[in-house]
């Protein structure tokens, strides 16, 4: 079956070039050289798409050309400065569809040329450039010029947002990867507490509970003084909601009644609801309540007609 | 009748050109240096610029092309925009004839065609040579990307890629483009500075028209040393398109043709030939479906001599 279904694409291939090939003939019959200016189009029609070799038919009348050169041309005596015109080299051929290296092929070929004018009117001692308070009328009005700030202001606000998003969610990432670092890390602290106990009590047990080595060995075992030190950014055992910073839960409030599990509760809704510290202002007159009078005389004038009907 | 009355102004127009002119250098702007410019110009036969180009477009062109001919309007001061033409008058003894009523000595005609093809010629008027162009990749000066702005009416500085040179026809080209887009010096329009510079440039046979604005940032702008202008930096204002020549005609809108683009492929054939390519899918089914019809008659497969032992 391999065979059978090759075959059909290889006359798929031959039927397409055939059906060029026809193209190519109609259109060569149709395209007579023709003289004068044309009205259609379509007449004037020859080879295929663009990529073709040159048509032959394509007239070049080089001695015309150069005729009509020579006629219209200004005098060969002319100054530069009528002209203003500036060739310049191109280094490499540009790559048609890569529009980056055409435009600025396109760039350099303007500055390029400017510098060279420019040099050119500055060694004819002519003024060149507009001074800053020379104002005239411009190709672009003001109103469009509003419109192209206002859109290069809309993208440069758009590029700062992206750039402040991306940032954040670097930010996000590496704060991950701390925190992660931190976990390990206390992971590794507690495990070496736990070792450096065992240590110390496997130590203190071969020495037959003696009292007066154990000190030395304690002393090895946290001379670093890392051994129970907390961090300091976080008190621990600190409930997200506690409003009394842990206090209540250390139970430091002196003076309080109550049994051992009343005393706790009560521990418990003051660390849940709050206890002590500021009111928050919500007993004191502000200017807005001052002026606030619905609360008075509310409903009293039934009251007052009814004393008149006495 | 406005318009009417715009004829008649428009005569005596360049006669004032001529008288006025002259006395133009004698008005020192930030100290021109009078003298040498007049010995120099007593010293040759005094050459004046006095072009004048007639820019109109064909009926119902599409707005885009309508907006790119008046950007070409704004940035070409010694210019005369005229009313549309119809498009049985395009032919070339009218727009020769309109040419010469309005005293111009070339002229670029806009040419719409199918609401999608513009075709742009290029005449010297009287007897010279006129060249007709398809116009590519438009972008007008509108667009919000282009970002420069210049002064109207300043002269611009073109700049000519080095392969004008090469052929009889783009030195010809080089030369109509020259006197098209360089505004004359002393034009009472013009503005004496250099605010920005045109680009042509052949890439691919086709000719690129590019617009920049040259901003040069420091602030005494009359002491131009090397550094200032080493810090200039060019702003692009626009209009953009690409020029793809098709032919050159020995007089003006028509005579007898002197160059022929030979890689010319017109967009009415283009699409054609896509059209065709489209509509030969079905056929070509067809094509296949007997082709294979005919491949398996002719070598038939054997008689598979296996194929009962399983029924039994």
């Amino acid at each position: 079956m391999g065979v059978l279904k090759r075959k059909p694409s290889v006359f798929h291939k031959k039927t397409v070039e055939e059906d060029d090939v026809e193209d190519v003939m109609g259109e060569e019959s149709e395209s007579e050289p023709e003289s004068e200016s044309e009205s259609e189009l379509e007449s004037e029609e020859e080879g295929d798409v663009k990529l073709a070799e040159p048509s032959k038919t394509s007239i070049y009348n080089r001695e015309g050309l150069l005729e009509q050169l020579r006629e219209i041309s200004w005098p060969e005596n002319v100054e530069w400065i009528h002209k203003l015109t500036i060739d310049i080299d191109r280094d490499q051929e540009v790559d048609v569809n890569d529009d980056l290296a055409r435009e600025l092929s396109f760039y350099n070929q303007a500055l390029e040329g400017t510098r060279q004018a420019f040099e050119k009117l500055q060694s004819m001692n002519l003024p060149f450039l507009r001074p800053s308070d020379y104002y005239a009328e411009m190709v672009k009005t003001d109103a469009h010029m509003v419109k192209v700030k206002g859109r290069l202001l809309v993208e440069k606000k758009r590029i700062e947002e992206s750039e402040e998003r991306r940032k954040a969610r670097e930010a996000k990432k590496i704060a991950k990867e701390v925190q992660a670092q931190k976990l390990k890390e206390r992971a590794k602290q507690k495990k070496e507490d736990f070792e450096s106990v065992k240590k110390w009590r496997k130590q203190r047990q071969q020495s037959g509970f003696a009292g007066g080595d154990g000190d030395d060995d304690m002393s090895l075992a946290f001379e670093e003084g890392k051994g129970f030190e907390r961090s300091k950014g976080k008190r621990p055992g600190v409930a997200p909601g506690d409003r009394s910073g842990g206090m209540a839960r250390k139970g430091s409030f002196k003076g309080k009644k109550g049994s051992e599990k009343k005393r706790n509760n009560r521990d418990h809704r003051d660390s849940k609801f709050g206890f002590g510290g500021k009111k928050g202002m919500k007993k004191q007159n502000t200017a807005d309540t001052t002026d606030d009078l619905r609360g008075f005389n509310k409903g009293d004038f039934s009251g007052n007609k009814k004393r008149k009907r006495f | 009748m406005g318009k009417k009355r715009k004829h008649s102004e428009s005569v005596p127009e360049p006669k004032k050109i001529v008288e006025s002119a002259p006395e133009r250098p004698k008005r020192t702007l930030l100290g021109w240096k009078e003298k040498v410019e007049e010995d120099r110009e007593t010293s040759s036969p005094i050459f004046r610029n006095k072009e004048k180009v007639l820019v109109t477009c064909s009926r119902r062109i599409i707005y885009r092309y309508r907006h790119l001919m008046l950007n070409v309007v704004s940035l070409l001061p010694h210019c005369k925009k005229d009313n549309k033409v119809e498009s049985k008058e395009s032919k070339g003894a009218t727009l020769n004839e309109l040419v010469e009523l309005k005293n111009c000595n070339s002229c670029l005609f806009f040419e719409c065609r199918k609401q999608k093809d513009l075709y742009l010629w290029m005449a010297k008027s009287p007897n010279g040579p006129s060249v007709k162009f398809l116009v590519n990749a438009v972008h007008t000066m509108e667009e919000l990307k282009l970002t420069g702005n210049h002064l109207k009416g300043s002269r611009p500085l073109l700049t000519f890629s080095s392969n004008f040179d090469k052929d009889p026809h783009w030195k010809l080209l080089k030369e109509i483009i020259t006197q098209i887009f360089g505004t004359p010096k002393d034009h009472r329009k013009a503005k004496p500075f250099h605010d920005h510079v045109f680009v042509f440039s052949i890439v691919d046979d086709h000719i690129w028209f590019r617009n920049y604005q040259i901003s040069v940032p420091h602030n005494e702008i009359d002491k131009v040393d090397r550094g200032g202008l080493d810090k200039m930096t060019l702003v692009e204002v626009g209009p953009r398109f690409c020029l793809n020549p098709i032919k050159i005609f020995g007089g003006s809108f028509g005579g007898p043709t002197l160059y022929e683009n030979p890689f010319y492929v017109s967009p009415n054939q283009i699409r054609a030939l896509e059209k065709r390519k489209k509509a030969g899918k079905y056929a070509k089914k067809v094509k296949a479906k007997t082709r294979r019809k005919m491949h398996e008659q002719s070598n038939q497969l054997e008689p598979d001599e296996f194929a009962d032992l399983w029924k039994e």
